[in-house]
């Protein structure tokens, strides 16, 4: 026994004495200070995901994991305007945060599907939460040339954003009034890519892209400026994002243009429509129709290749009530080539205003187009496979628009990046792997 | 020592059935001979015991006397890995690895020149887990791999100066590789997969040796590639209700090579006290090209896997020297220098190798005209930096490795 006593213990203590020891790392942040850092942004930053504003999508909102990753550099923990850990959220339309689940469609095929955890959202989280400490100013929806107006959170003016006003200072506060008022050490600015998505995912049908170049309220640069120089009289630093290609994400890519799959019956029923007109179908594949005033005098045509067609098409009257063939697309649901000509073009723009403010300042610049672009053709990740394929990608959120946190983390790293490089920094990068991809039931 | 606790410990190697590498390149085990062991795994032209079965079939019909042996090799090795970008770390906790070998050596009756043996030993297998929820999960958390090879060897000796010889081998084998399938459940777990199979293979260890003087000899063995086939593998899946699907449990083929060595060695034996022993490996590890997994069932989410390898031919140096410091005891010390066949680009989770400095010792106890012991050591250091090029896996791997062996010997 006592010999076996002597094995044991020999041999635990051989297994002690070599493990391999860690070399503790230096992390530091360089000629930045991270000791109060204020999130400024839209979506990502303010933690809007699976079409809702949660606690967890703030607590997994690029926010978020920049405050952590900070503090390991001299940060102090993020502070957000935090929604109840219990709320189910609320959408800019009302509704509760998306989840995975099944969904039953016209034709009785039941499939996965994002489908709302409740019947409405939650409104009690657009109660005003104002608080002096918040840090996260991660705006949904925010509007460039709004950045200094004093009705954006007041919920008495119709056009005011709900998700400002609930952290405003005061009804009559701005973004640019509030800002003001904090202390900052270093901030992150993302804006721009809210405005364009939001232009975007409505098919480019209502509203309109603001001006690259103008005032204050009504240029892109000016109103961006305001932002720019209140970080610059603070005396802090910053990393300013560019505007991805908001139009690579599954949102408008899942959907195929010629994807209206016919049978014979229909071939008939669809070519003594639209026969007159010169426009033919025949069995299998064909291009979906969509309304264009330009075309003809009817109004309608079939699309062509590379336009797009949106998932906030209702699926069951494609699928049964002949959308999209007997009745064409509205434009609401459809980007055509031109649109997104318009977009990208404003895009590019923007994002030349942005760099160049980025510069001028000594601020570092994080290329979100990049990495979005990165995301479209598909990158691996310690072994994970993540594109932007709708829900099995992995790095978008259910509402197909936005970051899930797994890809808020990823693009997180990118911020961290780009801050290591202009200011010297040692900031450890975020494990993307500890973030939540999408959760299958 | 009887014949029944003989039995007892003859069992337990065989069913221990965990045999971790780590310790040597690839995942070759070099733990065949505990004389060996303490001189750096060299020993082709130095014929001591019965493990010459393994390290040179020709050398084995110059032993004089007829033995039987078992040896057992506790490996602890542990591994760290640290990711560059996120300083996050990951270590192993693998199970202890025990490569065992069992010789037996006759010699003929009738025709003196003529010794039969045979070998039970495990030259290739690596058991490596990962702590759970490492960063690299998903590449994998768990290796296991474990052959057994069996040579029945028959030696001859031409004249005074050289031996010939040659075994076949049958080999029998067992993988299991899990990992983590990026993939979550609702209670926030993590997908597995799990492939698990046996497989066979055969092949030839053969073996000639020179004795050019009392002084000097020299040695050269053929150990030819195994090929591990697996025809009917099980792949098992845990995944969440609504992607069962997508990952059907099923059958799996595939196949594993353990390369060929080709071993050249020369002996010097100073005087009657001092022996100095030099060993030179070839490892043709250029056979591990690609690992591929052949599901029968390939869905969306399952599709046949071919992971490149691109193992290179690979050298490993030993040199080893014994000491007989009396009847009783002698001792020994050894250094080897081995080449790892990963490229950059190429390191994995599985065999987080690097070239390779080991330092050995050993001793052995005479302890009866009939019956002796011997005991080795080894300890290797190994770091490797790397971003893998197909999970972009990107840190470095730091292992240190222990190995205590020790060999019972009944001669007649």
């Amino acid at each position: 026994m006592r010999t076996n006593w002597i094995i044991v213990f020999s041999a635990l203590a051989v297994t002690y004495s070599c493990k391999p020891k860690k070399i503790e790392s230096d992390w530091n942040s360089g000629e930045a200070n991270m000791a109060a850092y204020v999130a400024i942004g839209g979506s990502s930053t303010g933690g809007y995901m699976h079409d809702a504003l949660t606690y967890e999508g703030q607590q997994n909102s690029l926010a978020a994991i920049l405050g952590s990753q900070f503090e390991m550099v001299g940060g102090s923990p993020m502070v957000h305007p935090s929604v109840a850990s219990s709320s189910i959220g609320w959408s800019l339309t009302g509704a509760s945060v998306l989840e995975l689940g099944f969904k039953t469609d016209c034709n009785g095929t039941t499939s996965l599907s994002p489908v709302r955890t409740g019947p409405t959202g939650d409104a009690t989280i657009l109660n005003n939460i104002y608080s002096a400490t918040n840090r996260n100013f991660g705006v949904p929806f925010i509007s460039s040339i709004r950045l200094n107006d004093a009705a954006y959170g007041d919920p008495s003016n119709g056009g005011h954003n709900p998700y400002f006003a609930r952290m405003a200072s005061s009804p009559s506060a701005s973004m640019v009034s509030d800002l003001s008022a904090r202390d900052m050490t270093f901030c992150s600015v993302q804006i721009g890519t809210d405005e364009v998505m939001d232009y975007a995912r409505k098919g480019a049908s209502t509203g309109s892209l603001v001006p690259a170049s103008g005032p204050a309220g009504a240029g892109f640069d000016g109103s961006v400026q305001q932002i720019m120089d209140i970080i610059e009289s603070k005396g802090a630093k910053a990393v300013v994002a560019t505007i991805p290609d908001v139009m690579s994400a599954p949102y408008f890519t899942t959907i195929p243009f010629d994807g209206l799959d016919l049978d014979a019956e229909s071939v008939e029923t669809l070519n003594q429509i639209y026969n007159p007109i010169g426009i033919n179908f025949v069995i299998g594949k064909n291009a979906f129709m969509i309304e264009d005033p330009d075309a003809g005098v009817f109004g309608v045509r079939q699309m062509v290749p590379g336009e797009l067609i949106l998932l906030n098409v209702p699926l069951d009257s494609v699928k049964c009530y002949k959308m999209g063939s007997v009745f064409p697309f509205r434009d609401e649901f459809i980007l055509t080539n031109s649109e997104q000509q318009e977009i990208r073009a404003k895009t590019e723009e923007y994002n030349q205003v942005l760099v160049n403010m980025a510069n001028s300042k000594g601020f570092a610049v994080v290329r979100e187009d990049y990495f979005y672009k990165s995301i479209s053709t598909g990158i691996v990740y310690n072994g994970v496979s993540l594109n932007a394929q709708f829900v099995s990608g992995g790095a978008y959120s259910l509402d197909g628009l936005r970051l899930n946190p797994r890809g808020n983390a990823l693009l997180a790293n990118e911020y961290i990046r780009a801050i290591n490089k202009k200011y010297n920094a040692r900031i450890p990068y975020a494990d993307p792997i500890k973030y939540e991809g999408i959760v299958f039931p | 020592m009887n014949a029944t606790q003989l039995k007892k410990i003859f069992l337990l190697f065989l069913t221990s059935g965990v045999y971790t590498a780590l310790f040597s390149q690839g995942y070759q085990v070099n733990f065949q001979g505990q004389k060996q062991q303490g001189m750096a795994s060299a020993g082709t032209a130095l014929p001591q015991d019965a493990s010459t079965v393994f390290f040179n079939p020709g050398a084995a019909s110059f032993i004089e006397k007829g033995s039987v042996e078992i040896a057992m090799t506790p490996v602890f090795g542990n591994t760290l890995f640290e990711e560059d970008s996120t300083g996050v770390t990951g270590r192993t906790n693998s199970p202890m690895g025990k490569p065992f070998s069992v010789y037996a050596l006759f010699r003929n009756k009738k025709v003196e020149a003529l010794s039969y043996g045979i070998g039970v030993y495990t030259p290739f297998g690596s058991t490596i887990q990962y702590e759970d929820g490492w960063v690299g999960r998903f590449a994998l958390t768990r290796l296991e791999l474990m052959s057994i090879f069996v040579q029945p060897t028959i030696s001859y000796q031409l004249n005074d100066k050289f031996g010939i010889g040659a075994g076949f081998v049958y080999c029998i084998g067992r993988v299991n590789l899990q990992k983590d399938i990026p993939v979550l459940d609702q209670t926030g777990e993590y997908s597995h997969a799990e492939l698990s199979a046996s497989a066979s293979g055969m092949g030839v260890n053969a073996g000639v040796y020179f004795k050019a003087s009392e002084k000097l000899s020299f040695g050269l063995t053929y150990r030819s590639k195994v090929t591990m086939g697996v025809a009917d593998g099980s792949a098992e899946f845990t995944v969440p209700e609504a992607l069962a699907s997508n990952f059907p449990n099923g059958s799996f083929s595939s196949e594993l090579p353990l390369p060929q060595v080709i071993t050249l060695g020369a002996a010097i034996i100073a005087n009657e006290n001092l022996s100095i022993a030099a060993d030179i490996n070839y490892i043709g590890w250029s056979a591990y090209d690609t690992l591929a997994f052949d599901y029968v069932n390939n869905t969306e989410s399952l599709e046949d896997t071919r992971s490149a390898r691109n193992y290179e031919n690979t050298f490993a140096f030993r040199l080893g020297g014994q000491y007989k410091l009396s009847d009783l005891l002698s001792v020994r010390l050894g250094l080897a220098y081995g080449m790892t066949p990963v490229q950059n680009g190429y390191v994995t989770p599985e065999t987080p190798d690097a070239d390779r400095i080991s330092y050995t010792g050993g001793l052995s106890l005479n302890l009866h005209e009939h019956f002796d012991i011997d005991l080795s050591l080894l300890y290797t250091h190994v770091k490797r930096w790397d971003h893998n090029i197909e999970t972009n896996l990107t840190g470095k791997y730091t292992t240190k490795v222990v190995a205590p062996g020790f060999a019972l010997r009944y001669k007649f």
